[in-house]
């Protein structure tokens, strides 16, 4: 639920049942306050009657007046208790001949009192209408029932209009966070607001994003710095062990020791390169983007690695349709060799390789063991299956090539294949 | 050959040295930028290895120099940084080849081979070894005048072979050189022997004497002995 909305149905309900409580106690103050002026007039006009029949011993003679009735009616002594009761009130009506009783019921107000006359007992019922009343009172209510409406009204108007101008900033940073990427050069820009709570918020994201930028500047330079550092050192290594070599009358122990040597110092120089090639794809240092037949390349790649396929009696079958896309020669070409090679390296001798591409995917499947891989792990650094001679590197550089060019990498395990598909 | 290594490790300027001089060859060596400069300003070489990041100086500006004066020496960039960029820069300043550390002392040797070769030759493309002839252009290999057809893969790995005579050449080596260090296929050797097999039969059955010999299961060497 968008702030906006939660914000106006809070504010909304919450009006509504102000405004209704306030219409309650409203009404019933006045009726309180009119009831309580009606009954002083009952009050009067009881006072008029006793002093008529003090002055007269005698009840004095009924007569409608506007708005006033009064019945006296000759009951038990002492049956008639004084009270204050709503009635109704018949209003004769002469000029109008809608009424077919002749008038109408009009709620009224009415005073139950007693008076003696002699030995007579007499209940008094004095009635007066409460029309003006109950008129007043109407009008009141709907005048305030409309200023309850246009009170929402407007207030729905302003959250619309002011609320939803008044988060724009804050839409706006989000947006730029939503863009920011660690990775990238772009910076959140500073924003022009007069609301303070947003000129905070975005100063405080403009900071901790330089920041985040900053130390991940910081550790990949330490990256590429170690690795280029640790260049010399292995080329000076290497070099001795070419060497070495020349130096020629190795006993069979000697020879076997300098080949270990050889392939440790060629793993630690590829465990070197992936991480610079990482660096440098992470920081978008590779420009050659170029159109490239993705078919011509692939099948390049199948004849490089023809002697390798042969070695390992692996069957090859493979579709290729034409596919051009816009991208580095140099990565796609490192995408291809790693995906194949991980297909090679981790099949079994006489196994199975399919390679398909097509205009939506590129698709390697390779046999091997028979248990589907961690489809999350096998893409993180330095995630190796037991037995791997590889650097663990090359499926993090993959698929960091891939999401360079806006591809997806994805893993599946498929009837004992294990498939890479690469999905332009 | 009279070849300058401008390089201010030592350790790796020994080593290139070593692996470089042999009867025939001159080698020399400078070890900072001034110490290039100046050397290649005196003296003209078949080719020069040119570190690029130098004490004093940029290895790129040397190369300009060079190019400035119009000198026909050949230049090979050793760099530690594997960048397109760099590479493609120096290449466009005139540099010949460019080769990233750490590489083989027997890959260096081809590549300079290749550059002096195309340097000295001039239009001829015919390398002679004893009874072998390859045309270089035609990508022909002769054994007197009996053709020899070899693969591709094969027909590589006999140049380097022959840039690299009497040098033991070990099985990493080759196997960078003809997959590239990209295809990681470490310890897996066998298809190396395979293609050795071949060319060595194919070149005796051509009558080529026998110069290819396993060196103590590290890797190979070609010689004329």
């Amino acid at each position: 639920m968008k702030l906006l909305t939660r914000y106006n149905r809070v504010n909304l309900i919450t009006t509504i049942v102000v405004m209704l409580i306030t219409g309650i106690i409203y009404y019933q103050a006045i009726s309180y306050i009119l009831t309580g002026q009606k009954d002083k007039d009952l009050v009067v006009e009881e006072q008029e009657v006793f002093d008529y029949v003090k002055l007269n011993h005698e009840l004095p003679q009924t007569f409608e007046s506007n708005d006033q009735q009064i019945i006296f009616t000759q009951v038990k002594p002492g049956s008639v208790q004084r009270e204050f009761i709503n009635t109704e009130y018949f209003e004769k009506d002469e000029g109008h001949k809608r009424h077919k009783a002749g008038g109408e019921y009009e709620s009224g107000r009415g005073l139950i009192s007693s008076v003696t006359v002699g030995n007579k007992y007499y209940k008094i019922l004095i009635i007066v209408s409460k029309v003006e009343t109950e008129d007043l009172i109407r009008i009141i209510f709907s005048i305030t029932v409309g200023v309850i409406l246009l009170l929402l009204l407007v207030l729905v108007v302003i959250n619309r209009l002011i609320l939803n101008r008044l988060w724009q900033p804050f839409y706006n940073i989000m947006n730029e966070l939503r863009l920011f990427n660690i990775a990238d050069t772009h910076e959140i820009p500073k924003l022009k607001t007069s609301i303070d709570e947003f000129n905070e918020l975005n100063n405080t994201v403009v900071e901790m994003a330089a920041k985040a930028k900053l130390d991940y500047h910081d550790l990949k330079t330490f990256t590429e710095n170690a690795s280029h550092e640790l260049l010399t050192p292995i080329a000076v290594i290497n070099s001795k062990l070419d060497t070495l070599i020349q130096t020629e009358n190795f006993s069979e122990r000697q020879s076997k020791l300098l080949n270990d040597l050889y392939s440790a110092v060629s793993r630690l120089n590829r465990l070197n390169q992936s991480l610079l090639l990482l660096v440098k794809i992470e920081n978008r240092l590779v420009h050659d983007k170029q159109q490239i037949n993705l078919r011509e390349l692939v099948e390049e790649m199948i004849m490089q690695f023809d002697e390798i396929f042969n070695d390992k009696e692996l069957k090859l079958t493979y579709t290729l349709n034409d596919k051009e896309i816009h991208a580095s020669r140099y990565l796609v070409e490192i995408l291809l060799s790693n995906l194949i090679s991980n297909a090679i390296r981790h099949n079994q001798h006489g196994g199975e390789i399919i390679i398909n591409l097509d205009a939506e995917s590129l698709t390697i499947q390779n046999t091997g063991d028979n248990e589907p891989l961690h489809d999350e792990k096998i893409f993180t650094r330095f995630h190796k299956s037991s037995g791997s001679e590889g650097s663990g590197l090359g499926l993090t550089i993959s698929r960091q090539i891939c999401e360079n060019f806006g591809f997806k990498l994805e893993y599946l395990f498929e009837g004992s294949f294990h498939t890479f598909i690469v999905k332009f | 050959m009279k070849i300058l290594i401008v390089e201010d490790e030592e350790g790796l300027r020994e080593s290139i040295e070593e692996y470089f001089t042999e009867a025939g060859n001159i080698c020399e060596t400078a070890n900072n930028y001034q110490n290039a400069l100046s050397k290649v300003s005196l003296y003209r070489y078949d080719c020069i290895l040119l570190d690029i990041t130098l004490p004093g100086g940029n290895g790129i500006d040397i190369l300009k120099s060079l190019k400035e004066n119009s000198h026909p020496d050949g230049v090979l960039i050793i760099s530690a940084k594997n960048s397109l960029d760099d590479r493609l820069e120096g290449l466009n300043i005139g540099a010949d080849d460019y080769l990233v550390k750490p590489f083989h002392l027997s890959e260096l040797k081809a590549r300079v081979s290749a550059i002096i070769r195309r340097k000295s030759y001039n239009g001829s493309n015919l390398l002679v070894f004893n009874e072998i002839t390859i045309d270089l252009l035609a990508k022909d290999v002769k054994v007197g005048t009996t053709p020899v057809k070899l693969t591709r893969k094969e027909y590589a790995l006999l140049l380097y072979f022959i840039a690299n005579k009497g040098k033991v050449v070990s099985k990493n080596a080759i196997a960078e050189h003809l997959w590239g260090d990209g295809i990681d296929m470490a310890n897996n050797f066998d298809f190396i022997y395979s293609h050795i097999k071949n060319i060595r039969k194919k070149l005796m059955e051509a009558g080529c004497n026998d110069y290819i010999q396993a060196a103590y299961g590290m890797g190979y060497k070609f010689t004329a002995q």
